[in-house]
């Protein structure tokens, strides 16, 4: 309860916001019946009530101006005003976008990760590539078996003497 | 796990206010759904200004800012309330800084506004004698006078209420205070308003 003086809060008085609302007529018929049956009885809430009614009623006769008739123009004016010429281009595709956005960013970036993918292979690097013999390496090479050639040619010769 | 809750909330709020479902069809770039969000709330938002700075010309000035930030703010919009509470959030943050920034200059201007500029009420009038149009404008300055007399958030929370019907909770969200706050600074208004209005009934 709010409103009424804290000496009457003893329960014998209606809510403050109850009696609002039955003088706005927002209280459904029960509501209205047990207010009403209240009332009959307490002078207070009574002269309370009537006083409510009649301010509500005495408000009901400041009734709502007619809007001017270029509201509305004046108003999409200065809308066109602060819309960028990007808002404007891309206006009509813009429910498009939003619906569609996600599934073709999604795609988009599933297409970009399988493209590295795919790309990956050909950045790695294979067997180990075979190493190439310079000239000098090969005829090195050549020496060095003509030499051992040499070498088992004379070495059987040279261990068959102890025997002797 | 948090921001999936909040998400699911979001989603809710969005399933029970239509008004939310056509924001987020404006976020995703339907400027017909913004059409049709202005088509249904330009009137009670230009009205609600106007009821609290009491300047027409002012108020459909405040009333396009208010629409202008919908606009901006649509792709960052999260339906994490109803589409009216933020609307008038921002409708209420703009009033009460016009309010504070040009109230000495404003205010007298205010209440000597005959709002001669209201076309339809003077076309409703023309039924009425002479006698009854006079009755009439003086019981509607002595309202306007007795509203504009109310501290500025309680005659946010006096207008929201009673023009725009909101539940305290609504209202609580809008004035970014507690339920029993909006409760208390609607009675202090309506008892303002029950010593200067209550002769009229």
């Amino acid at each position: 309860m709010f409103g009424v003086p804290e000496n009457e809060k003893n329960g014998s008085h209606e809510d403050a916001a109850v009696l609002l609302d039955y003088s706005a007529r927002k209280l459904d018929a029960v509501e209205v019946a047990r207010v009403e049956e209240h009332l009959k009885a307490c002078a207070a809430c009574r002269e309370m009530a009537d006083g409510q009614r009649a301010v509500w009623e005495a408000l009901d006769c400041w009734e709502p101006a007619p809007v001017s008739p270029d509201f509305d123009r004046r108003l999409y004016q200065r809308i066109e005003k602060e819309v960028s010429w990007l808002d404007r281009v891309m206006r009509p595709f813009r429910p498009l976008f939003v619906r569609h956005g996600l599934p073709i960013v999604a795609t988009a970036c599933l297409l970009f990760v399988a493209g590295l993918l795919l790309q990956r292979p050909a950045d790695v690097p294979g067997p180990n590539p075979k190493p190439e013999i310079t000239a000098d390496q090969a005829e090195s090479a050549l020496q060095e078996m003509e030499m051992l050639r040499e070498f088992n040619r004379i070495a059987p010769a040279d261990s068959a003497q102890p025997q002797m | 796990m948090t921001e999936r809750v909040q998400s699911s909330v979001g989603c809710l709020a969005a399933a029970l206010d239509y008004d939310a479902e056509l924001m987020l069809r404006v976020k995703e770039g339907d400027d017909v759904s913004f059409g049709l969000l202005l088509e249904k709330h330009r009137t009670s938002v230009v009205n609600f200004l106007y009821r609290m700075v009491q300047n027409h010309a002012v108020a459909e000035e405040l009333a396009q800012e208010v629409f202008l930030r919908v606009y901006r703010s649509r792709a960052t919009y999260e339906p994490t309330a109803k589409f009216t509470t933020w609307l008038f959030r921002i409708a209420t943050h703009l009033a009460l800084n016009a309010l504070r920034d040009g109230k000495n200059e404003r205010t007298q201007e205010r209440l000597d506004d005959d709002s001669s500029d209201l076309p339809a009420r003077q076309v409703a009038d023309q039924r009425q004698t002479v006698e009854q149009r006079m009755v009439y404008q003086a019981r509607l300055d002595e309202v306007r006078k007795a509203v504009a007399t109310l501290p500025d958030k309680q005659r946010a929370a006096v207008l929201m209420h009673k023009y725009e019907e909101m539940e305290y909770s609504q209202i609580a969200k809008v004035l970014s205070c507690s339920e029993s706050a909006v409760k208390s600074l609607l009675f202090r208004a309506y008892e303002t308003l029950r010593a200067r209005l209550a002769h009229m009934a």
